[in-house]
C-alpha cells in the first residue's frame, strides 16, 4: 500500500519515464550525461530536452544545473531503473517467446513498459522462471511454437501442419485424426476442424473435444467409418473423419 | 396443442402413435419437404391436437429439418411441448431437452425405450430429475405403449398449470453472455421468455435469427453489436470456437444431469448382441453380399406376391366395367358411358393396380427401418452413392423409384441437403418403375429372340441406373454444386419391430400415394381419354374404310373406328404433326400418338398400342399385338423406343410431385424437358448409328 502510494505522488508521463530511462543508460555507458547525449538518443531537439529535464528536476529526481551535467537522483534511479527493467522483460518476451524481429520488440516494449502494473511484471517474471529452472517444462515447445505455420494462416490447424518444426516424434505419434485410427482403437477428441455445417453436426452428435472415440470398424472400400462414442455408435465420411483430431 | 420434439431414432414418431391412435394426418410444412404429422386425441373429456416435429439432433439452423421444428416452437405457442429422448443414449437426447427448456417452452420429459435402458441395467432417480428440471418427466415404451396414459394425465396436468422450468445451468460465462445480449432485446419485438435463446443464437452468429433481430431498428442492432463483441471475447478467453463452446455448454448441462440423477449405470455389454449381429451383417466382405441379398428379397415380395392381388384387382375392375356395359346400352348417353367406362374406371383402376406393389414395398422399407437396418444399408451404400455425388440415404428413395417414381420422390424427404434431395428427385425417373414393366413385357418380346428376352429386361434396368448415376454426377458438377450434407448418421442397436408400427407406417405412406398420385392420375386419366376420344372420326369415313378393307365381322369394324376416332383425335393430330420430328428416331405417328398416352401413365402406352394397331384390346399379354409390332418395325426401332420410353417424359403424376416436393416449377420443367431431350439424343444416336452399321 506504502509503495502504491509513493508511486502515486510522482506520477510520470510516459515520456518523462523514458527520459529517466535514457539518462540511466546513458550514464552506464559513460560517468555522465549531458543534454545534446540525450536529445541524440531519443532524437529529438536540445530544448524539448531541457524543458523535460526542468520538470525532472523540480520533482527531485535529477540533479541539472544549466549547460552542466545531469546524475539521477536515489528516487530518479530507481524510478529509471523500474522502467528499465519492464522494458528488458517485455522485449525479451517479444523477441524470444513471441519470436518478433528485434525493432519491433523494442517498439511494442518502449509502448507498453509504462503501464505495466507491478503485479503484472511479477507475472512475466515468474513466467521466465519457471521456463529457466522448471525440469518438467518441455525444453522444444518453443521451437515447435515458433515454427507452427498456423500462426502465419498457412495452415488451418497444427495437426495437419506438414512443417518440419512440427513433427516431433513423441509428438506426432500420439495425435492423429479419428479417420486413422485403427480397429479397436481408442482416442480423446482434440479438436474438431471441418465446415461450419458439417461441424455442427458433429458438435450435436456429441463428438466435442475431451470425449473419448472408438474406431469399430469401416464400410467396403474403407468408407465411411463406423465409430462408438459414449455408448452410441455413429458413422462418419472419410473426409469428415479426417477433420477431428484425437489423442491416443 | 401439444407439440413432440425429440432426436431421430428416439421413438418420436411411435410415441406419436401410441398418444393419437388412429386420428392422424401426414402433411407438409409449407414451402419445405419436410412431413408433418398431425393428429388428436381425447383425454378425460378434452381434445389435444398432437403436431410431431420432425426428428432433429437439435435446434440450429442448418436443415429444413431443424429449421422448422425450431419455427414451430417459437411462432406456435404450444400449451405442452414432450420432448422424447431415447434412455439408453441419454446424455445426448438430453441436449434437445436442454435446447427446448432454454427456448421457453412449457416442457414435459418422456424417457423413451425406458424398457431397453432397465433391461440394460440403467436406472434413474426420476423424482431428483424432476426436481433439478422443473418439469415432468414419465417413462415410456412407445412402441409397446407402455406410459401412454401416464403421459396423457401429466400432459393433462401440465396444460392447465404449467410448470416452470428451470432455465439450463450453461455456465457462468456464457450465462453473463447471455444476459448482456438479453437486455438489449428488451426493446425489440423478441417475446420474454424466449430473450436468452435468442440471444444465444446472436452469440452463435446464426443466419437465420441475425438479420430477424437486425430488422428490429435499435435494439436489434444493439444486440447484434454486443453479440459479436461478447463471441470475440469468449473466443480469445477461452481459445474456443464459439459452437465449440456453446455445444459443450449444453452438453455438459445433460451430462451433469444424467450424473445427478443416475442410480445405476448400464453394462458396457448392453449392446453385445447388436454388436454381434452387426460384425456379421455389415461385415467387410460379408456385408454386401447380404444387403443385396436382402434387396432382393423385398423386390421379390413387392412383385412376386404382389402379382396376386394385382390379378385380383385387374378382374375385379373388369367385372365392374363388363358390369357397367352390360347394363347400359350404348344407346343411353353415349358420351357419358364412355367417359364412366375410359376414363373414371380405367383411371380409378390405373391407380389401384400398383397399390399391392407399393403397400409391399413401403412394408418392407418399414421393416428395414425399424429393425435398425436401414441406416446400416446406408453405410455400406454411402461410398457408391457419394462417388456420385448423391448420398448413403439417396439409396433408399431410388430404389423405391423402381416400384413407383412418386414415393420414391416422396422418400427424398430422408435427405437432410436440399441439393442432394433435388440431386435424387431430379434422376429418380430414370429408375425403371413398375408402370414401366407391361410396356417392357410388351416390346421385349416383340423385338428380340426368346433368349435375349431376360439379358435385354436386365438391360433396359441397369441402363436406367448408370444413366442415373451419370445424370447425378453432371447435376452436382453444374446446376447443384455446392457443399455437400455431412454423412454424420446414428447407428442405432438392432430393434424388434412391432407390426403395429410397421403397418402404420406402410399405411401412412400407402395413403399418401393414393390420395396424392392417385388424384393427380385420375384427372389427368379423363383429360387424356378427352384428347384421344375428341373430335371422333367422321362415321362415313369409317364406313369407307370398312368397305376398302372388305371387314364383315362387327370386331373388325370396332378395332377399324378405333383406329381412325384415335387417329382424328386430339392427341392423334398432334402424334401425326409432330412425327417428322421423331422419324429420325424411327417411330411413325402411332409410336408418339402411344407415347403423348403414356404422358398419364406409362403403362397406358400398352392400351394406347392395342387401339393405334387395329386391335381393340388392351391386354398387354395379346401375342397378336406383339406380332404386329415385330412386322411393323424393326429391332432397332424397337431398342430406340425402349430406350425412349424409358428415359423420356417421366409420366404427370411424377411432374407433379416433383413441382410439390422441390416448391418450384423449375426443377419440374427442367426435369421434364431435360429428360426429354437427352432421351431424343440417345435414341437418335443408338437409331441413327444402327443403320449406319447396318442393323435393322
Amino acid at each position: 500500500m506504502a509503495k502504491k502510494n509513493r508511486d502515486q505522488e510522482i506520477k510520470l508521463s510516459a515520456s518523462l519515464e523514458d527520459y529517466l530511462e535514457t539518462i540511466l543508460q546513458l550514464t552506464r555507458a559513460k560517468p555522465v550525461a549531458r543534454i545534446k547525449d540525450i536529445a541524440r538518443a531519443r532524437d529529438v531537439k536540445a530544448g524539448s530536452v531541457s524543458a523535460a529535464m526542468k520538470r525532472l528536476e523540480s520533482l527531485g529526481l535529477i540533479r541539472y544545473e544549466r549547460n552542466e551535467y545531469i546524475e539521477l537522483t536515489v528516487e530518479g534511479a530507481r524510478r529509471a531503473q523500474k522502467v528499465l527493467s519492464r522494458h528488458l522483460v517485455l522485449t525479451s518476451f517479444f523477441e524470444e517467446i513471441l519470436d518478433m524481429p528485434a525493432d519491433e520488440a523494442e517498439e511494442e516494449a518502449c509502448a507498453m513498459e509504462h503501464h505495466l502494473s507491478d503485479a503484472a511484471m511479477d507475472k512475466f517474471v515468474r513466467f521466465f522462471e519457471f521456463l529457466r529452472t522448471c525440469p518438467g517444462a518441455p525444453s522444444n515447445f518453443l521451437e515447435l511454437f515458433h515454427g507452427c505455420r498456423r500462426l502465419d494462416g498457412e495452415a488451418e490447424c497444427g495437426f495437419h501442419c506438414s512443417d518440419p518444426a512440427c513433427i516431433d516424434d513423441e509428438w506426432q505419434k500420439n495425435r492423429t485424426t479419428i479417420n486413422a485410427l485403427e480397429h479397436g482403437q481408442e482416442g480423446t477428441i482434440m479438436h474438431v476442424g471441418t465446415a461450419p455445417a458439417i461441424r455442427q453436426r458433429l458438435l450435436d452428435m456429441g463428438i466435442l473435444p475431451g470425449v473419448k472415440v472408438n474406431m469399430e470398424r469401416r464400410a467396403p472400400g474403407g468408407d465411411p467409418v463406423w465409430i462408438r462414442i459414449e455408448g452410441y455408435q455413429l458413422s462418419l465420411r472419410r473426409e469428415e473423419a479426417e477433420g477431428v483430431a484425437v489423442e491416443v | 396443442m401439444i407439440v413432440i420434439a425429440g432426436q431421430p431414432n428416439a421413438g418420436k414418431t411411435s410415441l406419436f402413435n401410441a398418444l393419437t391412435g388412429s386420428n392422424r394426418n401426414v402433411g407438409n410444412y409449407p414451402g419445405v419437404t419436410v412431413e408433418r404429422r398431425e393428429g388428436k386425441y381425447r383425454f378425460e373429456g378434452k381434445r389435444y391436437d398432437v403436431v410431431d416435429l420432425p426428428g432433429t439432433y437439435s435446434l440450429s439452423s442448418f436443415s429444413p429439418e431443424e429449421r422448422v421444428a425450431q419455427k414451430e416452437l417459437l411462432d406456435h405457442t404450444a400449451d405442452v411441448v414432450v420432448v422424447v429422448v431415447d434412455s439408453t443414449a441419454l446424455t445426448r437426447s438430453l441436449v434437445l431437452l436442454a435446447q427446448v427448456i432454454h427456448l421457453g417452452a412449457n416442457t414435459v420429459l418422456a424417457l423413451n425405450m425406458s424398457d431397453e435402458a432397465h433391461a440394460a441395467g440403467q436406472f434413474l432417480d426420476l423424482d431428483l430429475m424432476e426436481e433439478l428440471l422443473g418439469c415432468p418427466v414419465v417413462e415410456t415404451e412407445a412402441h409397446k405403449r407402455v406410459g401412454a396414459q401416464k403421459l396423457k394425465s401429466v400432459i393433462a396436468r401440465a396444460a392447465e398449470q404449467p410448470g416452470e422450468p428451470r432455465p439450463p445451468v450453461l455456465g457462468e460465462r456464457l450465462s453473463k453472455a447471455l444476459m448482456s445480449i438479453e437486455s438489449m432485446l428488451a426493446n425489440t419485438s423478441v417475446k420474454h421468455e424466449q430473450r436468452s435463446w435468442v440471444a444465444c443464437k446472436l452469440l452463435l452468429s446464426d443466419r437465420e435469427f441475425t438479420p430477424l433481430v437486425e430488422s428490429q431498428g435499435e435494439g436489434g442492432f444493439e444486440a447484434v453489436a454486443q453479440a459479436a463483441v461478447l463471441r470475440k471475447q469468449i473466443e480469445e478467453q477461452t481459445g474456443e470456437d464459439i459452437s465449440v463452446f456453446v455445444a459443450e455448454r449444453y452438453h455438459g448441462f445433460a451430462h451433469g444431469l444424467v450424473t445427478e440423477t443416475i442410480q445405476q449405470r448400464p453394462r458396457d455389454d448392453a449392446r453385445v448382441l447388436s454388436d454381434a449381429v452387426d460384425r456379421v451383417l455389415v461385415h467387410r466382405v460379408l456385408g454386401l453380399p447380404f444387403f443385396l441379398a436382402v434387396m432382393y428379397a423385398i423386390f421379390w415380395v413387392t412383385f412376386t406376391v404382389g402379382e396376386y392381388p394385382m390379378g385380383w384387382i385387374e378382374n375385379g375392375f373388369a367385372f365392374l366395367a363388363d358390369l357397367v356395359s352390360a347394363n347400359w346400352p350404348d344407346s343411353t348417353a353415349p358420351e357419358l358411358r364412355s367417359l364412366v367406362l375410359d376414363g373414371v374406371i380405367a383411371g380409378v383402376g390405373g391407380v389401384v393396380v400398383f397399390l399391392p406393389n407399393i403397400v409391399l414395398l413401403f412394408f418392407g422399407l418399414a421393416l428395414l427401418e425399424d429393425t435398425g437396418y436401414m441406416a446400416r444399408a446406408a453405410f455400406l451404400m454411402d461410398r457408391l452413392m457419394h462417388r456420385f455425388g448423391l448420398h448413403g440415404k439417396s439409396f433408399l428413395p431410388m430404389l423405391t423409384g423402381f416400384g413407383c417414381t412418386v414415393p420414391g420422390i416422396m422418400a427424398t424427404r430422408t435427405l437432410e441437403n436440399e441439393r442432394d434431395r433435388l440431386v435424387t428427385m431430379l434422376v429418380l425417373p430414370l429408375m425403371s418403375c413398375g408402370a414401366r414393366l407391361p410396356i417392357w413385357m410388351l416390346l421385349v418380346p416383340a423385338f428380340f429372340a426368346p433368349s435375349m428376352r431376360a439379358p435385354m429386361l436386365g438391360a433396359i434396368y441397369l441402363f436406367g441406373v448408370i444413366l442415373a448415376l451419370s445424370l447425378a454426377l453432371l447435376l452436382r458438377k453444374t446446376v447443384l454444386s455446392g457443399e455437400e450434407a455431412p454423412f454424420v448418421m446414428e447407428l442405432p442397436p438392432y430393434r424388434v419391430p412391432t407390426l403395429r408400427a410397421m403397418l402404420i407406417k406402410m399405411m401412412e405412406r400407402s395413403w399418401l400415394y393414393v390420395r396424392k398420385a392417385g388424384t393427380v392420375i385420375l384427372g389427368i386419366s379423363i383429360l387424356m381419354w378427352f384428347v384421344t376420344s375428341y373430335p371422333k372420326a367422321d362415321a362415313r369415313d369409317i364406313d369407307q374404310q370398312i368397305a376398302a378393307d372388305q371387314v364383315t365381322h362387327q370386331e373388325g369394324r370396332d378395332s377399324i373406328a378405333a383406329t381412325l376416332n384415335l387417329k382424328e383425335s386430339f392427341a392423334g393430330r398432334l402424334g401425326v404433326a409432330i412425327e417428322p420430328v421423331f422419324k429420325p428416331l424411327g417411330f411413325d405417328w402411332k409410336l408418339v400418338t402411344g407415347m403423348i398416352g403414356s404422358f398419364a401413365a406409362k403403362e397406358v402406352f400398352v392400351a394406347q398400342m392395342g387401339i393405334v394397331h387395329s386391335l381393340g384390346e388392351s391386354g398387354g399379354r395379346s401375342e397378336s399385338l406383339r406380332e404386329d409390332l415385330a412386322r411393323n418395325y424393326s429391332s432397332l426401332a424397337g431398342a430406340s423406343l425402349i430406350l425412349f420410353l424409358l428415359i423420356a417424359t417421366p409420366c404427370m403424376a411424377t411432374v407433379a410431385v416433383t413441382r410439390r416436393e422441390s416448391g418450384k416449377w423449375k426443377w419440374a420443367a427442367l426435369q421434364f424437358f431435360g429428360l426429354t431431350v437427352l432421351a431424343y439424343i440417345i435414341s437418335l444416336v443408338v437409331y441413327q448409328g444402327g443403320l449406319l452399321l447396318g442393323f435393322g
